[in-house]
């Protein structure tokens, strides 16, 4: 470790973590029940860690009270990241085929207001067409209040309900730290606190499982049919058989906590309140970030600065 | 917002006819000019001032103007016509064809209001809280699109032929409507929490339209085939609106009541929808 500085009476390294522009999107589901809703969001954002080998990334981000849901049942907000416009409306439209609108009760609603969203995509528009002729489109406020524009398709069930157009804007992924400690149950507990702070801040999401990745990768691989493999410079197990080991004495595990979030000051704020919350635990000893030397994303989001905004 | 009043001076068998009213026209003008300005009685043009007293405040542009008309003006024909920002404020009974046409801004009628009301209405609101004539935001004879925007409440109850041809926007009629509610409807939203008319939705053809009646329907037109009955998910969000943005607290206690729905009218070949409320 090079330069560091104290947070909590933790050593922070002081270096930055790398993210990349992506294009994200927000949706509402609700249903009749939370169990509904959230069964249709486990639904839709599994399988969705990481582009690395997953269609996009995706994840919870926090459950709507039935007071502050479009259509007054309960609800939860979901985000999806893609690496473009296109590949994110298909992502979109796939999964919301193959988990929402076949999850009892559900609907969908955009939740990326136009005046805050860089594309319009026509979600609700593409997926009418699984009505087969008997799709109603449905209109609200024309010439008098907000006019919104919804697609109602006949199911087995009943009616699917989904809004015509789905906000996307670019935005950022990979922000990013990890947390080290003594042993594993420390390192856990601390990741666990952060991930429990990050979900206070709106505006992000933390798509590995639980928000957490214990196999942080490296590009490429000895082996050369691989695109990545495990992080080796930060696998505590290796350390002394390595070289480059960046691991500093007395840290015997290690977590990434990843961030995608809507904008960059969103996703700072989520590391810093990650950071402060995780070091907090007892039995933590070190925390960085992972980059690339900027060669990979055109965000450098310092540890520093993120522990400053909060 | 700057309140110019109106004051009808007496009762006219002729009606005058009077689309000056509007803030379109006022807006930015003196009050010597708002005197001035021109309305029909019979065959014959008259200056405003003979038939209302004219004071008040006069805003230098149309969204800033709030027009009250103080008393009886069932009397005064096109009340608000075209008008497309701006408050208008009848405090009594308004005459035909008020609103009509407009395009954005309010209207409010305390009273009773005749006829034509919301005729091809496009945009804003319109509020009667009495009852309401004929052929509320209908199409003119001839005319093949009635309403395309916008929204009319009437808390009281209408007559026949409302909605007739239209394509978008929304009525709302908490009391009882009139025979051939939504004729020819081809969008557009129509709620009746009171009892509809007979031959509801005749000759309508879809496009999103529906007619929701919460109190009952005296008849169905043969043309019309019950599909099902359920608790759609769409309802709750205009039950939610009605509440919420128009103050019409009735409509949530009908959320998740369960509606039969009924296709139509199949003599056009239209997918219309009347959904009828089940009783309690």
């Amino acid at each position: 470790m090079e330069v560091s500085f104290k947070h909590n009476g933790v050593e922070i390294e002081d270096t930055f973590a790398e993210g990349f522009g992506m294009w994200g999107s927000r949706l509402i589901i609700t249903a009749v029940t939370q169990k509904w809703a959230n069964i249709a969001a486990t639904s839709l954002t599994g399988y969705a860690t990481s582009v690395i080998a997953c269609d996009c990334e995706a994840a919870i981000e926090r459950e709507i009270p039935p007071e502050e849901s479009p259509d007054g049942r309960p609800g939860i907000a979901v985000m999806i990241y893609g690496f473009s416009r296109g590949k994110l409306s298909a992502s979109i439209l796939n999964r919301l085929g193959q988990c929402v609108l076949t999850c009892p009760s559900t609907a969908v609603f955009n939740g990326l207001p136009e005046e805050e969203a860089d594309a319009m995509l026509d979600i609700g528009k593409s997926i009418r067409f699984f009505g087969d002729g008997f799709q109603v489109k449905m209109r609200m406020g024309d010439g008098w209040h907000q006019r919104k524009r919804f697609w109602r398709i006949p199911v087995m069930e009943g009616e699917f309900l989904i809004e015509e157009k789905i906000g996307a804007k670019k935005a950022v992924a990979g922000g990013n730290f990890l947390v080290m400690g003594a042993t594993e149950e420390a390192t856990l507990k601390a990741s666990e606190a952060a991930i429990e702070a990050i979900h206070e801040v709106p505006g992000v999401v933390t798509p590995f499982p639980g928000g957490l990745c214990r196999s942080g990768s490296k590009v490429g691989s000895t082996y050369a049919f691989l695109r990545a493999s495990t992080n080796t410079p930060f696998c505590p197990a290796i350390k002394h058989s390595l070289k480059d080991s960046k691991i500093p004495e007395g840290v015997n595990s290690v977590l990434e906590v990843v961030i995608n979030g809507l904008d960059e000051e969103s996703v700072m704020k989520a590391m810093g309140v990650g950071v402060d919350a995780a070091t907090k635990v007892p039995g933590v000893t070190w925390i960085t970030a992972v980059n690339f030397e900027g060669k990979l994303g055109k965000f450098q989001m310092s540890l520093k600065e993120s522990l400053g905004g909060i | 917002m700057r309140k110019l009043v109106l004051k009808p001076k007496g009762f006219s068998k002729i009606p005058i006819e009077a689309e000056v009213i509007s803030p379109d026209i006022i807006g930015g003008k003196t009050l010597p000019e708002v005197k001035a300005l021109s309305v029909q009685y019979g065959n014959k043009v008259h200056s405003l001032s003979e038939f209302f007293d004219v004071g008040g405040r006069i805003a230098k542009t149309p969204d800033e103007q709030d027009i009250v008309v103080d008393g009886d003006a069932s009397h005064v024909k096109y009340i608000g016509k075209g008008m497309t920002t701006g408050r208008i404020v009848v405090q009594g009974d308004a005459g035909m064809h008020t609103g009509s046409q407009m395009k954005g801004g309010s209207i409010t009628v305390t009273g009773n209001i005749a006829d034509w009301t919301g005729a091809e209405m496009k945009g804003g609101l319109l509020r009667v809280l009495g009852d309401a004539g004929n052929l509320l935001g209908a199409a003119y004879r001839g005319s093949s699109d009635g309403m395309t925007g916008g929204c009319i409440v009437v808390n009281g109850s209408v007559g026949s032929e409302v909605a007739s041809f239209m394509r978008r926007g929304m009525i709302v009629v908490l009391g009882d409507t009139g025979p051939f509610t939504g004729v020819h409807m081809n969008g557009g939203e129509i709620f009746v929490f009171g009892k509809v008319g007979r031959r509801a939705g005749a000759q309508a053809k879809g496009n999103g339209g529906f007619i929701a009646c919460f109190g009952g329907i005296d008849e169905l037109l043969p043309t019309y085939r019950y599909d099902t009955t359920f608790t759609p998910t769409f309802m709750r969000l205009y039950l939610r609106q009605l509440a919420g943005n128009l103050g019409i607290d009735v409509a949530t206690s009908y959320i998740d009541k369960p509606m039969r729905r009924y296709r139509g009218d199949l003599a056009v070949g239209g997918n219309a929808e009347i959904l009828v409320a089940e009783k309690a």
